[in-house]
């Protein structure tokens, strides 16, 4: 079972640097992210990282309010058509998202399709029936 | 010149003697009350115990608390069936505050409110917009009653809806108009942006402005703005609603209705009377309402009565603008609010941590109050939608308690600042007040 760590940020300055501040100190990578925000001053930050728990614990101990949240990353072709043609198979498993975000393979590998499945108990079952590739949590944290 | 000459110019003596039988009379219907008739039994009091306006001091003081206390019946000294309206307090949090209306305190109310309107130049020539929420709000009712006693065309227009206020007093030719003046700043910005100049395409050219603290400041702007001479109404529920006091056309103080009420100023700590001229607590007696008196009520206005005469010729005197409160209590858009309100509805939502801040400020022309709130760590999973979900539900509770719209602000843990003793709840930023 994969996780990212979301984490609760008031879009202030120096808000973002708390949270790379503590996983640098602890030499946590971070794999691929996104940052998004509301109109009320405040967003969540999502983060791929090698080492999710940990992460988790450290930051909540930094006064960061962080949240552990399932996730599948969906192995793609990176080419032209390639989301298009995976969507089309996740929509076959009955797989819903509401969070999600890619990774290219920057030519030499496969893309990354992150979903957030934290509301969708069965989603690594029927994704894999209908023929995806999920990757591994050590792929994904890079900890091979 | 004056709507009653003889009772507006009535001489201090001859006032002070009628005040003193109508205290009697107030005195005689609190006592059908369950609530005065008690306690007033019980510490011997009575009409008899008033031979002059000063015996007011043997009477023990009202407060909001009493009136929660004895929700709904407990002040009514006259039966239900001649009651013909009620105005109750918002609040779903513990008991409201209701003041009961029979026909002859409405016809009362109705005048004194021609009269105050009268005393700052308004006339039945006139054309009165009443920009005010209608229903339970005592402005809205209040100078309606007031504006037809008048004689004025009135157009009951509710509050909001700036086009469409701008559209009325074009199509009718507005001349007077109520708001609450952190409103008018949002009404002249519509004007603008419809390439309107109110000096210009409007007949405008009286503003009664109240129901939230001002500066002398605030109101020569208004006056700028719209090209018309403002006014300052002061008024609470507990007396009725506005036309408790207005100013003259000398805008020198407001003129307090002396015929109609007993004004005291204490000192909120000791409770005694402060000297002349001093700022202290605004503590009223109503000498003539039939169905619900009351008698020492302390409003917790802080404000002084102005010495000398004005040269109006009235001979009630004038309170100064209200400069603060005993309590916490502040207003935004006119709208009276408790902190205490808000920590109860926050207090009832279990994602929400023990920390909040109350953030009174201006933004875009429009007076908000914006509630920080901390999202307990436990709670939070990183769904956004969760997030918003609360946030709108905060925002909606606590319109539903104070019927103000707050801007919730969800904030990290722990980024309220903790203050050592008393918790300070608000900051009071708007600049409104504070020029």
């Amino acid at each position: 079972m994969a996780y990212q760590v979301s984490i609760f940020l008031e879009n202030k300055i120096g808000h973002l640097e708390r949270v790379t501040s503590v996983l640098k100190a602890a030499q946590i990578n971070i794999r691929t992210m996104n940052l998004n925000h509301t109109a009320n001053g405040w967003g969540i930050l999502n983060l791929l990282v090698s080492n999710p728990v940990y992460a988790h614990q450290l930051l909540n101990e930094n006064g960061l309010s962080a949240a552990l949240r399932k996730i599948v990353v969906v192995e793609m072709d990176d080419q032209p058509g390639g989301l298009d043609d995976l969507l089309k198979q996740i929509v076959k498993a009955g797989v819903n998202f509401t969070n999600a975000y890619g990774r290219s393979g920057f030519g030499s590998e496969k893309a990354w399709f992150v979903i957030d499945t934290e509301d969708e108990p069965d989603a690594r079952t029927r994704l894999q029936e209908v023929g995806l590739i999920l990757l591994s949590e050590e792929t994904v944290y890079g900890n091979t | 010149m004056y709507w009653e000459s003889e009772l507006e110019t009535l001489e201090t003596k001859k006032l002070e003697n009628l005040q003193a039988s109508r205290l009697k009379n107030t005195i005689q219907r609190a006592m059908n009350s369950p609530y005065y008739g008690d306690l007033f039994r019980q510490k011997g009091l009575s009409a008899d115990s008033i031979g002059s306006v000063s015996d007011i001091r043997k009477l023990p003081f009202t407060t909001k608390q009493n009136l929660r206390d004895n929700f709904p019946y407990g002040f009514l000294g006259r039966p239900q069936k001649e009651l013909i309206r009620l105005h109750s307090s918002s609040g779903t949090t513990g008991n409201p505050t209701v003041i009961f209306h029979n026909r002859h305190d409405i016809d009362s109310w109705a005048n004194l409110m021609a009269r105050s309107l009268f005393c700052a130049g308004v006339r039945d020539t006139d054309v009165f917009q009443n920009i005010c929420g209608y229903g339970l709000f005592t402005g809205g009712l209040g100078f309606q009653y007031g504006i037809e006693r008048l004689g004025c065309l009135s157009i009951p227009a509710g509050a909001g809806n700036s086009p469409r206020q701008i559209k009325l007093m074009l199509d009718y030719g507005t001349t007077v108009a109520h708001a609450i003046p952190s409103y008018l700043n949002r009404l002249f910005e519509v004007f603008q942006e419809e390439g309107l100049d109110p000096r210009k395409d409007t007949k405008l050219h009286t503003f009664v402005i109240g129901a939230e603290p001002h500066t002398e400041e605030q109101r020569r702007r208004i006056e700028e703005m719209f090209g018309v001479k403002a006014y300052n109404s002061f008024g609470l529920s507990e007396m009725n609603g506005p036309g408790v006091a207005f100013e003259c056309t000398y805008q020198n103080g407001l003129h307090i209705w002396e015929d109609a009420f007993l004004v005291e100023i204490i000192n909120p700590e000791t409770l005694e009377p402060v000297a002349d001229g001093e700022i202290g607590e605004l503590v009223m007696t109503t000498l003539d309402r039939e169905a619900m008196p009351l008698i020492r009520y302390r409003t917790r206005d802080l404000t002084r009565i102005l010495p000398g005469v004005c040269p109006c010729g009235r001979t009630h005197r004038r309170l100064d603008r209200i400069t603060g409160r005993s309590d916490d209590m502040f207003i935004v858009k006119g709208c009276n609010v408790f902190p205490m309100q808000i920590e109860g509805v926050l207090m009832k939502i279990p994602e929400v941590g023990a920390d909040y801040l109350i953030t009174l400020d201006t933004i875009n022309g429009s007076d908000e109050m914006i509630i920080e709130v901390e999202v307990k760590k436990d709670w939070f999973n990183g769904d956004i939608t969760r997030l918003d979900r609360l946030s709108r539900l905060i925002s909606s509770q606590i319109r539903d308690e104070v019927l103000v719209k707050p801007i919730v602000k969800l904030v990290e843990p722990n980024s309220i600042p903790k203050s050592e003793g008393k918790a300070v709840r608000v900051k009071e930023l708007r600049k409104s007040l504070n020029s």
